[in-house]
């Protein structure tokens, strides 16, 4: 094609005068000639009117003069050396325009006037699936399919950062692929709660309830903000109630256990818990791994897998903090015009970690607030006791030290006072056992781990 | 085409818009003319050069019209020869354009306006159009474009990205090294996210008379367009990405100074004496409620000094001092806030009070 194209310019050389060939001509190139659809680029828009407007027909002339077939010409503005990597950048900006929810609210228009508030970013196939989330995916899959039926109400929960938003969201957008008719209103519970007061403000908490009342799925997230707004919560519980009886889905995100809100009137809850809670936990290293990829590949970026590592060995908060890691690296190293790997090796990482909010602490910081916690002095927390108390305060010290520093078993050992390695894997394996049961317990460590990163 | 008009208004105008013009490629030679266009009630005068057109319109309405080229430069010159006041008549016939003045008469050869390129229009519907004060546009271009590359290599860096984030305008520029942010527009309500080269802007403030109170900045996907009163600047657009920038600037540094500008400017100029020879590189330096600046030169001899302030924790970095000085002259009050971590975390400069500048430096490796 390109010899093709040499053979244009020749003939086009010899129809215009050199000075003007060698302005204007010089920087074009053929982009592509599919079925007579002949697309040249220019390197600006000077060039591109230029073209268009003063040389249209000798270059039309040379196309035809070299048996080229051409229904129409095209001009487009590409920059001469330009890299692959920028342009995959601009089809990830265009995906994130579309995203944008004002324009997306545009997009919707055409197939239903009912605003959903989705966010049509967030999708079923750049949900990362692994161990930690793999029983919430195929609940989100299976109401996708029939919803209002096995899981309602679904209740998701799991701490900030691990997807929540993003699952849900996917479930209405999916739900409104199928069918765009379907009435569908994903609210934050915030906005659930201003709504309501705005219509008791205007008195119009008729319309309000019946805004609701119409829906098909409701999604309500982060709802223990809920908790201390008693007339929301009333008002919440006669939608649910209405809806539920119509076998609409209702789908609703916290960041613990129904049986775990506050002050929350116990009828709720226990409705909220019917069909059962599903949690996203936080992702193993191998999931982490999987998601930086994920989200390197929906940004289009090569990243090698030393970097994917090194990040997913250093954050172990969250999926938030993870993208904020990543895309920091890749700022950076697009600023500096090397590449992520580079980066660390030239020493430029701890930037990053710093940024992603991991602050690095001592094992002894561990020990001392596990032992402030649970009322124990560092010493007795060190001690051979066996009383229940002191022991448990001793595991979940290990369990700590294990999770957030990843030390080894003989380390912590020394750090927690017992005799041997295996003490402390089993101390590790019996807080993990719990955590599987116990909420308390998880709200605990969280609660022990806000002391530790305050 | 023929019309009069006074000496000091062309003479302005063609200063205005031969700069663009001139040096322009030679590849053709039409460039170096100025587009002389006489419309109904207007003339307006253009020049290019490819990457950027300047268009001045006058409002004077001609006794015919038409339109032609002429060397900017020659034009510009024999015009502003003249005397002050002088009333002149610029008419031509086929490309022999006469300019009389009184006494004072000449014919250049021009070129058809036919070979004249053709200026990219913008379509005002599709177009996002910003409205800005002549002020604060001048203001926060200046205090970024200083951290603008001129590396061709990596072109991106070469312009002033123009972007919305949460609502407002912003601009920024980088070079790799350090990187500066300003607030234009508190509240728009279009989205942008373009990178305009340095020299198109630098060039668009030359051309902002003293008459002028607002600009009126338009963009679509391949162009920009500034109206700066009577005078119509277009500029190309670099076609690239800029770095994401926002994730780079440290939000929560360890180390906290409140300075005085003035004290601040001083020990880091004291410094740079010291430090040429390490390329500019000095040390600063926290600790006990003090701030050191010093340098080391290994023929010379060396300098520390230090300004008393209250500090929290300690540490130091190494610096371009020259970058430094750069960032206090383009931060605006005198009470400023110098920030930093550990010796790879960048360093934050910025205002005390007002929170729509910042400037961030990439510390050397010591």
């Amino acid at each position: 094609m390109f010899d093709v194209w040499k053979s244009v310019l020749n003939d086009i050389e010899k129809s215009v005068s050199s000075s003007n060939f060698s302005t204007w001509f010089n920087g074009i190139s053929l982009i592509s000639m599919d079925g007579g659809k002949v697309i040249i680029g220019t390197p600006n828009v000077f060039f591109k009117r230029q073209l268009e407007s003063k040389f249209f027909d000798t270059i039309k002339q040379a196309l035809l003069n070299n048996d080229i077939e051409v229904k129409s010409i095209e001009f487009e503005i590409v920059q001469a050396d330009k890299k692959p990597k920028s342009k995959a950048r601009t089809t990830i900006d265009q995906q994130n325009t579309i995203s944008l929810p004002k324009i997306q609210k545009g997009d919707l228009s055409g197939s239903t006037t009912f605003d959903t508030g989705l966010n049509n970013a967030y999708r079923l196939d750049n949900f990362v699936v692994g161990s930690n989330n793999d029983l919430a995916v195929s609940v989100a899959k299976n109401v996708i399919n029939s919803p209002g039926k096995r899981y309602n109400p679904f209740f998701l929960y799991g701490g900030p950062g691990l997807g929540k938003t993003h699952l849900v969201q996917a479930i209405g957008n999916e739900l409104h692929k199928k069918d765009p008719n379907l009435k569908i209103l994903y609210t934050p519970t915030n906005h659930f709660y201003s709504d309501f007061v705005t219509s008791i403000k205007k008195g119009k908490t008729d319309e309000f309830y019946k805004k609701f009342q119409k829906l098909d799925v409701l999604i309500v997230d982060d709802f223990q903000m809920i908790i201390g707004k008693d007339a929301s919560q009333e008002q919440f519980f006669n939608i649910f109630n209405d809806l539920y009886n119509l076998n609409k889905q209702i789908i609703v995100t916290c960041d613990r256990l129904p049986e775990q809100l506050e002050n929350i009137d116990k009828r709720l809850t226990s409705r909220l818990a019917m069909a059962g809670a599903i949690d996203l936990q936080m992702p193993s290293f191998e999931d982490r791994c999987a998601i930086l990829k994920s989200m390197a590949e929906f940004l289009g970026e090569y990243i090698e897998d030393e970097t994917i590592e090194f990040i997913a060995e250093n954050v172990k908060t969250n999926i938030r903090d993870l993208e904020k890691e990543l895309k920091t690296i890749l700022a950076l190293s697009d600023l500096k015009g090397v590449s992520p790997l580079n980066l660390i090796e030239g020493g430029y990482i701890s930037v990053v970690s710093r940024a992603g909010g991991t602050k690095t602490v001592s094992p002894k910081k561990i020990v001392d607030k596990v032992a402030k916690y649970y009322n124990l002095s560092t010493k007795e927390l060190k001690s051979k006791s066996r009383v229940f108390h002191i022991k448990n305060a001793r595991q979940i010290a290990m369990f700590l030290l294990s999770k957030e520093l990843s030390m080894s078993t003989n380390k912590i050992a020394v750090e927690v006072g017992v005799g041997d390695h295996s003490t402390v894997m089993n101390g590790i394996k019996r807080i993990e056992n719990n955590l599987k049961t116990d909420f308390s317990l998880r709200d605990q460590l969280e609660e022990i781990k806000g002391l530790i990163y305050e | 085409m023929k019309f009069k008009i006074k000496q000091n208004k062309l003479s302005r105008a063609l200063n205005t818009v031969s700069r663009v013009a001139a040096g322009s490629r030679t590849t053709l030679p039409i460039l170096n003319n100025v587009l002389i266009f006489a419309e109904k009630n207007k003339v307006s005068l253009s020049t290019t050069n490819l990457d950027m057109a300047i268009t001045e319109y006058l409002p004077e309405r001609p006794e015919e019209e038409g339109k032609i080229t002429v060397p900017a430069r020659l034009l510009a010159e024999f015009v502003g020869n003249l005397p002050r006041d002088e009333e002149i008549t610029i008419e031509n016939k086929g490309t022999k354009v006469t300019i009389s003045a009184g006494k004072y008469q000449s014919v250049i050869n021009g070129a058809d306006a036919e070979d004249f390129p053709t200026l990219p229009e913008i379509n005002e519907k599709k177009a996002v159009k910003f409205t800005i004060n002549v002020d604060d546009f001048k203001n926060g271009i200046n205090k970024v474009i200083v951290a603008s590359s001129n590396d061709l290599t990596r072109p991106a860096l070469t312009g002033v990205y123009f972007n919305t984030f949460n609502n407002g305008l912003y601009v920024a520029a980088t070079d790799g090294y350090r990187l500066a942010e300003k607030k234009l527009i508190e509240k728009v309500k279009d989205e942008v996210a373009v990178i305009i080269p340095a020299n198109s802007l630098q060039e668009i403030m030359r051309s902002i008379y003293d008459d002028v109170d607002e600009i009126e900045i338009l963009f679509d996907e391949t162009q920009a367009i500034f109206r700066l009163g009577e005078i119509e600047i277009m500029s190309t657009l670099i076609d690239g990405s800029f770095p994401d920038y926002r994730q780079l600037i440290p939000k929560d540094n360890e180390i906290v100074l409140n300075l005085k500008k003035d004290e601040v400017l001083r020990i880091t100029k004291l410094a740079a004496l010291f430090a040429k020879e390490v390329g500019g590189s000095i040390v600063c330096e926290a600790k006990k409620n003090k701030f050191l600046i010093s340098s080391v030169a290994n023929e010379y001899g060396e300098n520390s000094s230090e300004i008393e302030t209250e500090v929290e924790n300690s540490g130091k970095v190494t610096l371009n001092s020259k970058f430094l000085i750069d960032a206090l002259n383009a931060v605006e009050e005198e009470e400023i806030k110098i920030s930093f971590s550990s010796r790879i975390t960048p360093v934050v400069v910025e205002n005390q009070k007002s929170k729509d500048y910042v400037h961030i430096i990439m510390p050397l490796k010591s």
